[in-house]
């Protein structure tokens, strides 16, 4: 059956020695003739920027890539580090690049080198990875995600990867599958029965942000009303307050976009929610100014911080970051919240105590 | 660049004969305000901070310095007001000229450094109950640089 799909491609590529998958099968028949389809020796090279194009990162994600992932698929979090309190979260790279386009996003620097859009046949052995890490912590919950290096959940109409995971993690009682999205793009989760162990969360920016940085996405009411479907077909769903940008009038709108929130969700049903303040290194500032040089949401009171990341000065975004705390204290006093790349000494500032080892909050997160 | 813009940016260069290094600053600060603020550029180089900057009395040099602070003070208001006034807070504390108290480069932290030098028990014993005298008030101040004081307004 033919799909329409929510993001325009220019082209496929697909790895001779996955083009008899069934992932490449799929996405061939799903596409019809819409989208022409080459096939080629290495898929690491196809994946390669387009330097003849003016912008070769929005021409790679056009290019949809089909090839096989030579590295494992499971690695730690690559926010994680001693210098933050962190939230113990593993990744699961199924994908990489998003054809969304957030003028923050960090993917601008971390795939410059290879923009377009891959997505791993081999996925199934990923699954041969989460066992082999079950079995070597026989006493310890995971949350797994793989929403880090692309969205969830954009282009599932066309690779169904979805149905897999939460087929597989709904199996696995100490796993706890995180689909991390800016879409609405739901349809491939309805009918199955996650048993509990699959949460989709959602990045959530006021109106604003949405309007002149997060294009191509969901709007922030689509996404809440995606995650209300998903709760009443048996998944849980958590939000991420990130990036926090510290515009004139934010804690205004912040405060807003949570009463829509709770508004729509009843507190008790999110599972937690997370913040964290735009943070971008020199180089993804530069690139995010010269791709998006009308973003007014690119030009806050971000100073270079120790870390070597400009984000908005200390007391600036931890006065904003306890203003939504304290909102969401009111709202939601029983519901897990974190900070995402923040320092224990700004953890405890906001949240009046100190943060939770990562291995300690990972597992609390993942048996909620 | 739109015609007007440009002409105001070409007048100042000429008017401070600023050097490229200035000029790539200048230009960088003026386009981020402009387009946070809804401005045009030209309207920023008409405020009046900038223009007592640029007609100060003094050397070209030191106006072009003045002026590029002035900038950097409409690039970065809220930081800047929260800076000045810690500035005068701790200028306040009268402390020792053995103690110094330095606040964060660009606030970009909430770490705050107190450096005592001495070169003998006396210096020390009187650094130590300076400290002491004004505690409350550098609690205040750790406290500020993390966002309590309501200082940042949001």
């Amino acid at each position: 059956m033919v799909v329409t799909v929510s993001f325009e491609l220019d082209s496929v590529m697909v790895e001779n020695a996955v083009r008899t998958s069934e992932l490449a099968t799929r996405v061939i028949s799903k596409l019809g003739s819409a989208v022409p389809v080459k096939f080629v020796a290495d898929g690491r090279e196809a994946a390669r920027p387009q330097r003849s194009a003016a912008d070769p990162f929005t021409a790679g994600k056009r290019t949809m890539v089909v090839m096989r992932r030579r590295a494992p698929f499971l690695m730690a979090c690559p926010a994680g580090s001693a210098e933050f309190a962190c939230c113990g979260y593993l990744v699961l790279n199924l994908a990489s690049n998003c054809p969304m386009d957030c003028s923050y996003c960090f993917l601008q620097e971390y795939l410059a080198d290879n923009p377009a859009f891959q997505i791993y046949a081999n996925y199934h052995d990923a699954f041969d990875e989460l066992d082999a890490l079950l079995r070597k912590s026989p006493n310890r919950h995971f949350r797994v995600g793989t929403g880090e290096l692309a969205d969830s959940l954009a282009f599932d109409s066309l690779t169904g990867m979805s149905r897999d995971l939460v087929e597989f993690f709904s199996r696995r009682e100490r796993l706890m599958l995180e689909l991390k999205t800016k879409t609405d793009e739901i349809d491939n989760l309805m009918g199955i029965d996650p048993r509990g162990r699959t949460l989709v969360s959602w990045t959530l920016s006021p109106e604003s942000v949405f309007r002149s940085s997060e294009h191509k996405t969901a709007a922030p009411s689509a996404r809440i009303n995606a995650a209300r479907s998903l709760l009443e077909n048996g998944y849980k769903v958590a939000f991420h307050f990130d990036p926090i940008i510290a515009y004139p009038q934010a804690e205004r709108d912040y405060l807003e976009l949570l009463a829509l929130l709770f508004d729509s969700i009843a507190p008790e049903k999110i599972s937690f929610v997370s913040m964290g303040g735009l943070r971008m290194t020199p180089a993804l500032r530069k690139t995010a100014r010269t791709r998006f040089p009308t973003d007014p949401m690119l030009v806050g009171e971000e100073v270079l911080s120790s870390d070597g990341r400009y984000r908005a000065f200390a007391a600036l975004r931890t006065n904003l970051y306890r203003s939504i705390e304290k909102r969401l204290k009111e709202f939601a006093p029983g519901l897990p919240r974190y900070l995402c790349m923040e320092s224990a000494s700004v953890s405890e500032r906001v949240f009046g105590v100190r943060p939770q080892h990562p291995a300690e909050l990972g597992d609390r997160l993942a048996s909620r | 660049m739109a015609p007007p813009d440009r002409n105001a940016v070409l007048d100042l260069a000429i008017t401070l004969r600023l050097r490229t290094g200035q000029l790539v600053t200048a230009l960088e600060l003026l386009e981020e305000t402009a387009l946070r603020e809804g401005q045009s550029i030209a309207g920023i180089l008409a405020a009046d901070s900038i223009r007592r900057a640029i007609r100060s009395p003094g050397s070209r040099p030191q106006r072009a310095a003045l002026f590029l602070a002035r900038l950097r003070e409409l690039r970065y208001p809220r930081l800047t007001r929260l800076r000045e006034s810690l500035a005068a807070e701790i200028s306040e504390l009268r402390l020792p000229a053995q103690v110094k108290l330095a606040l964060p480069r660009n606030l970009d932290s909430d770490e705050f450094r107190i450096e005592i030098t001495v070169r003998s028990n006396e210096q020390l014993k009187e650094a130590l109950e300076a400290l002491a005298r004004v505690r409350v008030q550098l609690a205040r101040i750790i406290a500020r640089l993390g966002g309590d004081g309501g200082d940042c307004e949001l």
